[in-house]
């Protein structure tokens, strides 16, 4: 297709702060693209996605009548929807927006201030030149369904589902094991002020069962999920189901909460520790065990005299996991309590790294324990304590040798009971959930949100929502938010009954398919039909993520991918490799 | 080489007075504030420090809480109010215990009864001997010359037993705090002529305090007294034990006022009379935080003090007034409270008189000694890899 | 069990011996300390089949109990708690609160099953107080479904806190870009009613139908005829510290908060232009000067009634009132500054167009003296100190921790180390509290890029000849150091924000010692209040970091959507009455 020549478009250069500013030039940028053919206007501001930014570019809208923009800052994925947001409010289709991304791509990632600015001029070209093909584009808007599949039925599960099926919409909680709770089944009190973590469960629970909007599936899990936000369409396999025709059933869902929490670090990856091999180096949940059968005591039978607690077990640690598990130091501190409570006589020495008290509470806490004559024992997170057996004329059954830091000796500690503060870690089966909703996990395991701070619960993946611990690892209060956070997100779209989705999409040309079928296999979305009775490919619209493999493969070129086609593609690269020629009229800062 | 903790070390230490050491959460605030803590003596934090982990090996060998002067701004300055001013303090009390080799130091920290017991014991003996003495020898009516109740000569000799007793017993404290400080807790060599290149601080603490009234270098005008009036107390107390040791027959003649000695013995009582005073009162009153928490041996010290003092001045004036029965019986009520104080001397807190001046010495020495092998580090150079 | 305890314990111990069931009841006093054996003696002798604890954190007890259960061969399940505390029985009036959660212990019930308020009918609009980050997050939640919100914010502009920051850890992307577009949404969104330099005044009605009576202070600026010429801004003669940098810079009496303000128009500051304090009779240059005559001067405050159904409270924090703490030379050194103070200091829009410099003397005409400011002349320091935990974890200010300092402070020290060529960072910090998402590998970055993170916290800046001298203790280097120092900025502690107190009056919402608000139940419901339909988000219930503020924020919303989309309301713990929930409880027993 042709351009017209009489386009009028609008540039406008966001120095972002500082951080696009101060390695580009940005006034020489819009100089130079007012130099460009068809640009009309050029400006720069300091946060064009702020109110007077996008305002201005609506004003320009409507007084020049522009019809294509180009908004240099940065990455699409931050703000085209606030742009194309602006363009809307001036009665211009959102399409004819282009951004140029000279921030992430340009100015977060270079030094040299000049050659800096060279780029950003050609990525702006590059933005006009495209833009100049950009076609407006109709999104179209598809029902919702008001049910809701819940993934996970630990407390973060099960509140979200509550929080919806109260709201008055239907829920499928799917449960791998064969009963609910979760991780914290095996906790009895929490951290700082000792409160049943058990009731908590009992009444989660207990109100979930009982729910009439609320089908629990137990001993389940999801074997595939098809379809897009709003029109999922979910198999939920039983795993050891009679009679044997009811072990699959699919369900239709608007929305996926996925609440499949942690696991615990295996112990025993960290061989020095010794666990598995001394008797008495348990683990975190083990002692838990023994408080709650109100026995702890070696694996002899002895009442322990001295006690330690090794915090960091798998976490804050090259070697295993870098991050902190953000709720052993609490766990610790309550263990340190209830071993004094349960037997005032014995000693007990707490060997941390950092004394993690940041809640509510917490801090209190903490001093509590310290008056409670807790030792606490600082150590450095690359030199890991080491645990031995005690010589026959020590008082107890092994020494724990590592260097304190804070009184700078190489100490050793008694002990006849070790107690290791497990991390948390991502599910070993996170990887399969990730794979069936298609949403990422980043370096540890962990879902990622798609923004990691105004987006907790949101994914990239439209539709699909995370929380809890199989976000991140964090405690019972902020878990239970989260999961309410998810299901608000839920709550507001369904109530709002129909969802928009993008009007960017590839589409065959009747005319050029030859119906080899190449594209049907590759289309990661399986988004594309074949029609037998024509011989054709056929996309399905609402699945297409607008991947453009089918594009790419499809040998007559009969498909065409919306907003990504191949006169827009070569324009900007045109663009690109226009060769800018500029000088820094002040000198490098 | 590790060093073993002693989780239950800290209990032991309660006894010794400090109750909230294991609040200390290590943030430093207390050796930033402190006006004596240096590049080598770094307190109270890392005492503190040791005290929590009960780290004995390494206790028994500071010489930092000798340094500590208890003026009070750290337990004012701490974050978690784990009053470190009174770790310090009870540190001392727990090292005057350890110094000494009998265990009866020990014995009267940890329990107030034993301590109380064992002075009226020793008062009664003493007052019984000197009646008996007194009886069989001479009169009741005269107090001085010939026939007296306590004749001079004797009551010299007397005094002179008791001291040397005392001294001795000081003396081998002394020597175990050198060994502790200087030979298990030094570990590089500390070159002989030191000890005499050094020796001027020995007096020079003794007598000035000096680092006392750095104390106020935080701007803390309330430590000037205490400063003085400790100066004052000392300096008296000092005083008179030499002029009862030595000086005790001119002491004693009268009824004539001998202004050569008495001069001395009246500005002793002043200073003595004001500084116990004064100490009891703050106890009393708990108005700073050094005097907030008070362990019973304070209170015998400045208490049994204050009477021996009362009881000097009376017995003096009593004989100056000539009611030589009433001098006689106030003298001995007098040395009944004497001979005990002077024999609980190496076994208490009265022992600091000996062990803050050493420890200032050994401090030099130390210095000194680290300055020879550079290994003192000028803290404003340092910057941290 | 606690010290601060007000109920009648023997009214309690009366009421729980006339249980059924209840075989006896023992009153164990304050901090008790209970010997097994004696228990184990009890249990045998009486035969007991339930332990019930009752107290504040009757958890705190536990382990010896059940050890005593164990001991006897009973079942350690039943050893339950009746935690007053944790459900809100916290002063004398709730006496009964008391009972009805003993009552529900012996019946092995859990009181949040037993204790279910609601049912009444709900208004469909909802109030929203403050618009900080949270404020903002929840109006969108539930305006994008298509709910009414009346929003109201004290100041002039949205925004909070967050619209100060330069940057937002671990992440460092500038907090202008991820907030301002949200501001946007909310100045433009057509459910949603913005109120600023508004305050709620007074608070009526029941869950569900809360009428409250709002002030809005007159902005004496006609917001659609306003052009923004700033010609009255010139002309206007009264200058005053800007609140929004913190008051590092200077702005007039009539002004735009900042430049991304939302609403982005001009407004009177009453407190301090001159023709309003002098009733009319002086200035007015303002009105003279405006070429749209926007400006009405005389214009009188509104009080607006609404009727809302829910009622959000995301009233946020402020700085600990740093003028306690003297150690520091706050207000005496002139580079001694507040972490709020160096976020505008290094913040782009700041009044140094975001560089990091040392103030410099300006003459003050009117005061007719030299004073220290920062501005853009200003050279930058070549040694930087930030000091953590400053009247945080301290028992004579805050005693707990802020939670965000540890990370903002690290932030602080990359922003200095990236703008100023080879500075020289010291961190003294106690306890590095890295815990979230990303944050410890953040704090190792800071580490790596040669910032000198000391384990010791300094308790005393000095001015040595003219010359900041800071003093610490580097614990693992067992040394102390002296630091030459340029710059030292304090990562003061939180405190509530000054209308949380007349709030929690207004609202009947409880405030624990701190002075944050209570939520009802700090594991199961961490953004309810024992009073209906009324919410707690983000800062104004414990000091927490954006993503869990955010994270609370849509949590409430939660709450709100849930209510008018079942059209059941949630009530108030308090209404309750004890009969009822026993008779709750029973039924629950029964299943």
């Amino acid at each position: 297709m042709e351009t017209k020549n009489n386009l009028k478009i609008g540039v406008y250069v966001c120095n972002c702060g500082t951080n696009i500013a101060k390695i580009v030039d940005a006034v020489a940028v819009a100089e130079y693209a007012q130099t460009l053919p068809n640009v009309v206007l050029a400006k720069t501001y300091k946060y064009m996605c702020s109110n007077p930014g996008q305002e201005m570019i609506a004003q320009d809208i409507k007084e020049n009548e522009l019809d294509r923009v180009v908004v240099a800052a940065c990455s699409p994925n931050m703000h085209e929807r606030t742009f194309r947001a602006a363009l809307r409010m001036a009665g211009l289709n959102q399409y004819l927006l282009e951004m140029a991304n000279i921030r992430e791509q340009c100015s977060w990632v270079h030094k040299d201030r000049r050659e800096a600015t060279k780029k950003a001029m050609a990525l702006v070209h590059a933005a006009v030149l495209r833009v100049e093909k950009h076609e407006a584009l109709e999104s179209m808007a598809v029902d919702m369904s008001p049910n809701v599949l819940v993934i996970g039925g630990g407390i973060a599960g099960m509140t979200a589902a509550l929080e919806l099926a109260d709201a008055g919409y239907f829920v499928h909680l799917v449960e791998k094991n064969n009963q609910l709770g979760g991780n914290i089944a095996r906790i009895d009190l929490t951290a700082p002020y000792f409160y049943s973590a058990r009731d908590l469960l009992t009444e989660r629970i207990s109100r979930t069962k009982s729910h009439k909007r609320i089908k629990v599936h137990l001993d389940s899990k999801v074997t595939d999920l098809s379809g897009f936000v709003g029109n999922f369409k979910a198999n939920i396999y039983n795993l050891n189901g009679v009679p044997e025709n009811e072990k699959e059933v699919e369900v239709q869902i608007g929305n996926v909460a996925i609440c499949t929490g942690y696991q615990e670090f295996d112990a025993s990856r960290i061989t020095h520790f010794g666990y598995g091999k001394m008797p008495n180096v348990i683990t975190s949940f083990e002692l838990e065990k023994m408080l709650r059968a109100g026995k702890v005591e070696t694996k002899e039978g002895k009442i322990p005299k001295y006690i330690a607690i090794i915090h960091c077990v798998g976490s804050r640690n090259k070697e295993f996991h870098t991050y902190c598990s953000r709720v052993c130091c609490m766990t610790a501190l309550k263990y340190a309590h209830e071993i004094k409570s349960a037997n005032p006589e014995c000693y007990v020495s707490d060997v941390y790294i950092d004394m993690h008290a940041f809640g509510k509470g917490h801090e209190d806490f903490y001093r509590q324990s310290s008056q409670a004559k807790t030792l606490f024992l600082m150590y450095d997170k690359e030199h890991r304590p080491v645990i031995h057996k005690a010589g026959s004329k020590d008082d107890c059954e092994m020494i724990i040798e590592v260097h304190e830091r804070l009184s700078g000796e190489h100490i050793e500690i008694p002990a006849d009971m070790v107690v290791l503060m497990v991390g948390m870690e991502a599910r070993d089966d996170a990887h399969e959930v990730a794979h069936l909703t298609n949403i990422s996990q980043d370096k540890d395991g962990w879902f990622i949100e798609s923004h990691p701070k105004l987006e907790p619960v949101a994914t990239t993946t439209d539709g699909i929502f995370i929380a809890g611990t199989c976000v991140a690892p964090k405690d019972i209060p902020d878990t239970v938010a989260q999961a309410r956070a998810a299901a608000a997100r839920i709550l507001a779209r369904i109530s709002r009954g129909k969802i928009e989705v993008d009007a960017v999409y590839s589409e065959v040309n009747v005319d050029l398919c030859s119906g080899c079928r190449f594209c049907n296999d590759l289309c990661p979305y399986n988004a594309i039909e074949f029609k037998e009775e024509e011989g054709l490919s056929h996309v399905i619209s609402v699945l297409c993520k607008a991947c453009g493999v089918c594009v790419a493969s499809c040998p007559s070129s009969a498909i065409k991918g919306r907003h990504f086609t191949d006169h827009q593609v070569l324009a900007q690269i045109d663009g690109l490799f226009n060769n800018v020629d500029y000088e820094l009229d002040e000198p490098v800062k | 080489m590790a060093i073993r903790v002693n989780p239950s070390f800290i209990d032991d230490l309660s006894r010794y007075g400090a109750e909230d050491v294991q609040l200390c959460y290590q943030c430093g605030d207390c050796s930033t504030i402190c006006s004596h803590a240096d590049d080598i003596y770094k307190f109270p934090r890392k005492s503190m420090r040791q005290l929590q982990m009960g780290l004995e090996q390494r206790i028994e060998t500071t010489l930092e809480p000798w340094l500590c002067y208890y003026c009070g701004q750290c337990s004012e300055q701490c974050p978690r109010e784990a009053d470190p001013g009174e770790s310090m303090m009870s540190l001392r009390r727990w090292l005057i215990s350890k110094y000494d080799f009998t265990g009866i130091a020990r014995q009267f920290f940890k329990s107030k009864t034993s301590e109380i017991l064992a002075v009226i014991l020793i008062a009664l003996v003493t007052g019984i001997f000197l009646m008996f003495y007194g009886i069989s020898g001479g009169s009741i009516h005269i107090y001085d010359g010939e026939g007296a109740f306590l004749p001079s000569q004797f009551i010299h000799k007397f005094d002179l037993t008791i001291g040397s007793i005392m001294a001795i017993f000081l003396l081998i404290n002394s020597i175990r705090m050198w060994y502790f400080t200087m030979i298990k807790g030094v570990l590089i060599p500390v070159p002989w002529w030191l000890y005499l290149k050094e020796l001027y601080e020995l007096p020079l603490h003794f007598f000035t305090q000096k680092r006392y009234a750095e104390c106020e270098s935080n701007g803390k005008q309330h430590l000037h007294m205490p400063w003085l009036i400790h100066l004052g107390l000392m300096l008296g107390y000092v005083t008179m034990l030499l002029l009862v040791l030595v000086f005790v027959e001119p002491l004693q003649a009268g009824p004539e006022i001998r202004w050569s000695v008495h001069i001395f013995a009246y500005m002793a009582t002043i200073g003595l009379l004001s500084g116990t005073i004064y100490f009891i009162r703050n106890r009393f009153k708990k108005n700073y935080t050094q005097y907030k928490k008070s362990h019973s041996t304070d209170w015998v010290f400045v208490v049994l003090l204050f009477f021996i003092v009362l009881t000097g001045i009376f017995q003096h004036v009593f004989h100056r007034t000539g009611l030589y029965e009433w001098a006689n019986i106030t003298y001995v009520i007098h040395l009944m409270a004497v001979v005990p104080w002077l024999l609980r001397m190496p076994f208490s807190k009265w022992a600091h008189l000996a062990y803050r001046p050493l420890a200032m010495y050994f401090a030099a020495i130390q210095k000194a000694a680290y300055e020879r092998q550079e290994l003192l580090v000028d803290s404003v150079s340092i910057t941290i890899k | 069990m606690d010290d601060q305890w007000k109920i009648d314990i023997d009214a309690i111990a009366k009421y729980s011996a006339n249980l059924p069931e209840v075989e006896m009841v023992k009153n164990l006093g304050i901090k008790p300390r209970l010997n097994v054996e004696t228990l184990i003696e009890t249990i045998n002798s009486r035969k007991l089949e339930r332990l019930v604890i009752a107290g504040d954190m009757p958890g705190y007890y536990k382990p010896v109990f059940t050890k005593a259960m164990a001991k006897t061969g009973g079942n350690v399940d039943e050893v339950r708690l009746a935690s007053f505390q944790e459900h809100g029985a916290k002063n004398g009036q709730s006496l009964d609160r008391a009972k009805a959660i003993i009552a529900c212990a012996t019946m092995a019930v859990p009181f949040s099953l037993a204790a279910v308020p609601g049912g009444n009918p709900v208004n469909h609009s909802t109030l929203v107080i403050g618009a900080g980050i949270a404020g903002i997050q929840a109006s969108l939640e539930i305006a994008n479904a298509g709910k009414q919100v009346y929003l109201i914010e004290q100041s002039g502009t949205i925004g909070g806190h967050m619209a100060m920051f330069d940057k937002t850890f671990p992440t460092l992307d500038c907090a202008a870009c991820i907030l301002t577009p949200k501001m946007v949404d909310v100045g433009q969104h057509e459910m949603i009613n913005l109120m600023t330099r508004a305050k709620v005044v007074s608070v009526g009605g029941k869950p569900g139908a809360y009428k409250v009576k709002i002030r809005q202070k007159a902005r004496r600026v006609d917001v659609k005829s306003c052009v923004a010429c700033g010609l009255c801004v010139d002309a206007c003669p009264v200058k005053v510290k800007s609140e929004f940098d913190a008051g590092i810079s200077i702005r007039k009496a009539i002004y735009i908060p900042f430049p991304q303000a939302v609403p982005n128009t001009y407004l009177i500051d009453e407190e301090h232009c001159r023709y309003v304090l002098n009733d009319g009779e002086k200035c007015g240059v303002c009105v003279r000067k405006c070429p749209k005559d926007c400006i009405h001067l005389d214009e009188e405050d509104a009080t607006v009634d609404v009727e809302v159904g829910n009622v959000i409270l995301a009233t946020g924090y402020e700085l600990l009132d740093i003028s306690k703490i003297d150690q520091y030379g706050y207000g005496k050194f002139p580079n001694v500054v507040t972490s709020l103070e160096f976020e505008r200091l290094t913040n782009a829009s700041g009044s140094t167009g975001g560089r990091i410099v040392t103030k410099i003397k300006q003459y003050n005409r009117k005061t007719k003296q030299d004073e220290w400011v920062f501005s853009p002349e200003g050279v930058p320091p070549r040694s930087v100190a930030i000091i953590h935990c400053v009247g945080s974890r301290n028992k004579k200010y805050n005693a707990y921790c802020s939670r965000v300092c540890c990370m903002y402070s690290l932030k602080f020290a990359h922003l200095i180390k990236e703008k100023i060529p080879n500075v020289n960072v010291y961190e003294f910090y106690i306890d590095m509290r890295a815990f979230g998402k990303g944050y410890e590998e953040f704090a190792e970055r800071i580490r790596e890029e040669g910032t000198y993170i000391i384990r010791g916290h300094s308790a005393s800046v000095v001015m040595n000849k003219n010359q900041m001298v800071v003093r610490g203790e580097d614990i693992f280097n067992d040394r102390l150091v002296e630091f030459d120092v340029d710059m030292v900025v304090l990562a003061v502690g939180l405190v509530p924000s000054q209308g949380t107190e007349e709030l929690s009056r207004l609202l009947g919402v409880q405030r624990d010692v701190d002075g944050w608000f209570s939520e009802l139940d700090y594991n199961g419901s961490p953004t309810d209040t024992d009073k209906g339909g009324i919410y707690v988000a983000g800062m104004c219930q414990a000091p927490k970091d954006i993503p869990d503020t955010v994270a609370q924020a849509s949590a409430v919303a939660a709450g709100v959507l849930r209510s008018l989309t079942s059209g059941q309301g949630i009530g108030s713990m308090s209404s309750l009455t004890l009969s009822e929930i026993e008779e709750k409880a029973k039924t629950v027993h029964a299943i």
